[in-house]
């Protein structure tokens, strides 16, 4: 029952039957896929009493970071090369893919030692950037059988792969789908052509439709499109007409984020060891006039028109920025928010094994160095960071992720923690309500103001 | 020279004491002050060109940012003159700007002479005119130099006919130089030598030296710096201070080169430091007068006139329990800037925390600045504020230094507030949008003097308080920041005041009430409670912002609710940073001050100096 391996109560359980079918990839390494059940703890993230053990455990999702796009967005900050390094006779990907099959092999070395061989299979696979698209159909085919043969793959496992929309980058879908991958999230941000420019996007409106057509004949069965808000001189009319358009194509998944332009060199996230990189002098003049063309106001009222309108589409807002068709959460970010063991491979990747919280520094020379040495050296884990979370700031996390699920938490469990004063604070404000299953979560105002009871929790 | 210097430190050479010379520099901000003495420094080689960096005698961090001299400071040079013998020079730096006279004045009266800088281009400057005024009231000898006369735009022919007609200093005494280039200098120094008159004072009578400065050192306690008025001070002796009664074996007597370098001894006209080894700073007090325990002057030197607080301000811990902490960090300031007052206040909106007085709004900036930097602190300060005095119904005369403690004004007979006397010198174009600020300001024009063809001294008389609120700032951006000034107060004069109270969420904030004329009250209510509503970030309720007289609501302003604060944002499974970013958020609330339910920012208590002209 592989299923089991996404305990997310009361959300409902996805079905191998009732989602899109699932390539059997071969679950060599995992046999006894009950034991997921038990690795994964208690299905509710209720805040652990100060005191209680936070128990490592061997990954049941795997992030795949591949960190190059066509070309740069300026506001994203994920860590990404672009342009010669990305295609042409200079591309860094072939060798960047030798890199990532290293890096593959250490982990999985590493937990084999750990845990043992016979560890439970992963439940999702998640091919992200950057552009992951960008690889070829067979690279993307290396990849998952060495990830299925040394990491192991549940029967149905969800295997996303992050994609373009535009003709340029969106890849081989087809190739992607015979090589395994079953769910695919477009990069579409906007269905507006004014709002793609400003936003600095290669592909237009029309490109998004064809590339669901591609990927529905290609038998992609379930399909995530990314849409922005607070988008700088949008309007609550294009935002409405982006979200009808998005919904006309027939989205089993849709992730609607805020355009959000933090700022990694004043984080302090982008030294030599970092996890990000600095953002280019043009990203930060972007940045700094765009910030000025937003407005929490009109991102308020954009968020809850999605609130509405979604729901009347049938879809579910299982999280503060995701809504899904029955069937279709993301079992991948699922475990994100349960704070379920995941590993991640690739430059900037972070991974969390119930215990510490760990990440691959963002510099893909450095990734490269370590991974495939000059002079036939054996490769190396790349560098990076850990931050072991002691058991108050686990507490937290898992208030903080919990509530961001609609799920929310046990009402009795949570009030009684030591954050109940703060989450019944949020009760009496209206910021959190109880529901017939006595359990406590966000209102939509409680979403849009969630950072207000978070920020008293930390 | 650099043997000679040795000798010096060991304490085996002492200069004789018709071969000392006592100075500070006087000059306008910016005028070349402290290049000047970066290159006498350099040119007596009492600091070696490997050691040399600029504005050496402004160690202070916050005086390196600003370009400018917060502190007096000491140091002794040794000149071999054209004459064949050695002098030694000690040079006192000075403040430069109208809030640090009272610091200036104190360093002149350690000094025969002062070298008066004027920039070649810019002329005579306001404060140029104050600093000169002070240093003939102490009767010193004064060398003027015009400097930067390298400087493409320098006219020192129009800057010496300046120096003639408003100062009555004689062309022929002008001594032209380029401190930046090392022009003159030497000419400086022989100046220094042939009109400065050496100090007087008997080496052999009962010892007076006058404590002009002091710092607290971590190790040697309380360091005081001194001018030997009479007698002979060494190393070891038994001290008394003659106004705290104190008494202590000297730890250490030394000169400033300028870091501090021991001797044996200093005799009558000198100057230098002496670590007292004394702990409490009470006892060693700048202006009282340093003797011998074992044989005290009969009576103390004259010692210094308080200095005057201008400006009010309540100064409070963001946290209340750093109360203490910034009760013990005012008192080890105080040692080392005895300009400003303090005594415990409280408020209803910020708790505990002290009423501070204040020469001036730079030195309120400066001394907050200093509190937080040297002593770790996060501080809230209040609006400032005059002192007004206050004429009760059938009652005695108060002074109110806070405007939230005037009585309810059906007790009040007269208000009188502080006047001061303007001068402003600008190039004549300003002179029509100046007298326009000034009027706006309620100033009274009292007359003009042309200093030549193209500049004008402007005198005015006006209330203090209207100076106090960014007039400086706007007298710059209405001449190009061509225009400087200066102020002396006057007297009280009664006027139709009014306070004028805050209410944030309905409360009212106590630390935002303001005395202001009745005619102004409305604009300013109305400047004032925009301003908050930009400073007061959106909460998550609705926040009114009221000003009022009495129970009069004269404006208002409200601040919306807020309606988004989420993280939104693909962090895929970077779970620290989405923490991390809350942390931030946290740390951002906790630098806010809570009244009430209102979570009120620091610069919200000072919007009042942000408001621009209407």
């Amino acid at each position: 029952m592989t299923a089991g391996a996404l305990p997310a109560e009361p959300i409902e359980p996805i079905e191998p039957g009732a989602g899109p079918p699932r390539p059997d990839l071969g679950a060599t390494g995992a046999t006894d896929t009950t034991t997921s059940v038990s690795l994964a703890q208690s299905p509710d993230p209720v805040p652990a009493a100060p005191g209680a053990a936070q128990l490592a455990a061997p990954p049941v999702a795997l992030y795949v970071h591949v960190p190059f796009c066509v070309s740069l967005c300026p506001y994203c900050d994920f860590v990404v090369y672009a342009g010669a390094l990305a295609r042409g006779p200079r591309s860094q990907v072939a060798p960047f893919v030798e890199a990532l099959t290293a890096e593959l092999r250490l982990r999985a070395d590493a937990l084999d030692e750990r845990w043992g061989s016979a560890r439970p299979a992963l439940g999702s696979v998640y091919l992200g950037g950057g552009t992951p698209s960008l690889l070829a159909a067979g690279a993307v085919g290396g990849l998952l059988e060495l990830i299925a043969r040394r990491f192991g793959m549940a029967a149905g496992a969800e295997i996303t792969l992050e994609a373009n929309p535009g003709p340029d980058d969106r890849g081989d879908l087809a190739g992607f789908a015979a090589a395994g991958v079953n769910r695919v999230s477009f990069g579409v941000q906007s269905l507006d052509p004014t709002e793609l420019r400003a936003l600095g996007r290669r592909h237009e409106p029309h490109d998004v439709a064809a590339a669901v057509d591609l990927a529905r004949g290609a038998g992609i069965a379930s399909l995530n499109l990314d849409l922005l808000y607070d988008i700088p001189g949008g309007t609550h009319d294009r935002w409405a007409a982006s979200l009808d358009a998005a919904l006309a194509l027939g989205p089993d998944h849709l992730s609607l984020y805020s355009l959000t332009l933090d700022d990694p060199d004043a984080e302090g996230l982008t030294g030599p060891g970092g996890d990000h990189l600095p953002a280019t002098a043009g990203a930060r003049r972007w940045r700094e006039r765009a910030r000025a063309r937003q407005d929490d106001d009109r991102a308020a009222d954009q968020y809850r028109l999605a609130v509405e309108r979604l729901a009347t589409a049938g879809f579910r807002g299982y999280e503060i920025s995701n809504w899904a068709r029955p069937g279709h959460e993301s079992r991948h970010n699922l475990a994100y928010w349960q704070r379920l063991p995941y590993e991640a491979v690739g430059p900037g990747g972070h991974a969390f094994d119930g215990a510490t919280r760990r990440w691959n520094a963002a510099r893909l020379d450095a990734y490269q160095a370590a991974l495939r040495p000059i002079g036939g050296a054996r490769p190396r884990l790349p560098p990076g960071g850990a931050e072991p979370l002691d058991n108050a700031t686990a507490a937290v996390e898992a208030v903080i992720l919990g509530l961001r699920l609609d799920s929310g938490l046990s009402r009795q469990a949570a009030l009684a923690g030591p954050l109940g004063p703060h989450l019944a604070w949020a009760l009496d404000r209206g910021l959190l309500t109880e529901t017939a299953g006595d359990r406590i979560v966000l209102t939509t105002d409680g979403r849009l103001l969630s950072n207000e009871l978070f920020a008293r929790l930390v | 020279m650099a043997r000679l210097a040795d000798r010096l430190h060991s304490g085996v050479v002492t200069i004789p004491q018709d071969r000392l010379r006592n100075f500070s520099i006087i000059a306008h901000i910016d005028h070349g002050k402290s290049t000047l003495a970066d290159r006498l420094l350099e040119v007596t080689h009492t600091v070696e060109g490997r050691q040399m960096m600029s504005q050496v005698l402004d160690s202070m961090d916050l005086e390196r940012e600003k370009g400018i001299t917060i502190k007096a400071r000491a140091v002794r040079l040794e000149y071999l003159a054209k004459d064949g013998l050695v002098y030694g020079l000690n040079l006192i730096d000075t403040p430069g700007h109208v809030d640090f006279s009272y610091e200036v004045s104190r360093s002149l009266q350690a000094c025969e002479g002062a070298i008066l800088v004027v920039d070649a281009a810019q002329g005579i400057e306001a404060q140029t005119l104050a600093n000169v005024h002070l240093a003939l009231k102490e009767g010193l000898t004064i060398v003027p130099v015009i400097n930067k006369i390298d400087l493409p735009s320098a006219q020192p022919e129009v800057v010496m006919e300046e120096l003639e007609n408003i100062l009555a200093i004689p062309r022929e005494e002008v001594i032209l130089a380029s401190a930046k280039e090392g022009i003159g200098i030497v000419d400086i120094l022989e100046a220094v030598v042939a009109r400065i008159p050496p100090p007087k004072g008997d080496p052999e009578a009962p010892l007076k030296a006058l404590i002009f400065d002091s710092h607290y050192d971590a190790y040697k306690g309380v360091i005081n710096y001194v001018r030997l008025a009479a007698g002979t001070l060494h190393a070891h002796d038994r001290i008394r201070l003659m106004a705290s009664g104190a008494e202590s074996e000297m730890l250490e007597l030394g000169v400033f080169r300028p870091q501090l370098v021991p001797v044996q001894l200093l005799v009558a006209g000198e100057v230098g430091y002496a670590a007292t080894g004394l702990k409490n700073v009470r006892e060693a007090q700048v202006g009282d007068t340093l003797t011998s325990a074992v044989r005290p002057a009969a009576e103390a030197l004259p010692g210094y006139q308080e200095a005057k607080s201008l400006v009010f301000a309540g100064l409070y811990p963001l946290s209340g329990e750093d109360y203490p902490l910034l009760r013990d960090a005012l008192e080890k300031l105080h040692l080392n800037d005895a300009s400003f007052t303090y005594e415990p206040e409280s408020s209803v909106a910020l708790g505990f925390g002290f009423r501070c007085g204040f020469l001036g709004l730079l030195h309120m900036e400066i001394v907050q600045e200093r509190l937080e930097r040297e002593f770790s602190l996060d501080l809230i300060a209040s609006a400032p504020s005059v002192e007004y005095q206050v004429q009760l119904i059938h009652g005695p005369v108060i002074t109110i230094d806070n405007p939230s403690l005037l009585p309810s004004s059906g007790t009040i007979e007269e208000i009188r507030e502080p006047w001061v006397r303007l001068s402003i010198v600008t190039p004549s174009t300003y002179i029509g949008p100046l007298m326009e600020l000034a009027t706006n300001r309620r100033g009274a024009f009292e007359g003009m003097d042309y200093l030549d063809p193209q500049r004008v001294l402007l005198k005015f008389e006006l209330p203090l308080a209207e100076l106090i609120v960014d007039f400086y700032d706007q007298l710059k951006s209405r001449t190009a920041g061509y225009a400087s000034m200066d102020y002396e107060e006057t007297d009280y004069r009664a006027a139709n005041l009014v306070k004028v109270d805050i209410m944030v969420n309905g409360e009212p904030v106590d630390a935002l009430s303001l005395i202001c004329h009745r005619d102004k009250a409305q604009s300013l209510g109305r400047q004032l409670t925009e301003r908050l509503k930009i400073l007061i970030p959106r909460q998550m309720f609705e926040i009114p912002i009221q000003a009022a007289i009495g129970s009069n609501v004269i404006a208002r302003e409200t601040v919306r609710a807020m309606r988004k604060n989420v993280l939104a944002k693909c962090y895929g499974g970077d779970i620290s940073r989405k923490r991390k970013l809350l942390e931030k958020q946290k740390e951002g609330k906790q630098r806010m001050k809570r009244v009430g339910s209102v979570e009120i920012p620091q610069e919200a208590f000072l919007a009042i100096l942000g408001m621009g002209e209407e």
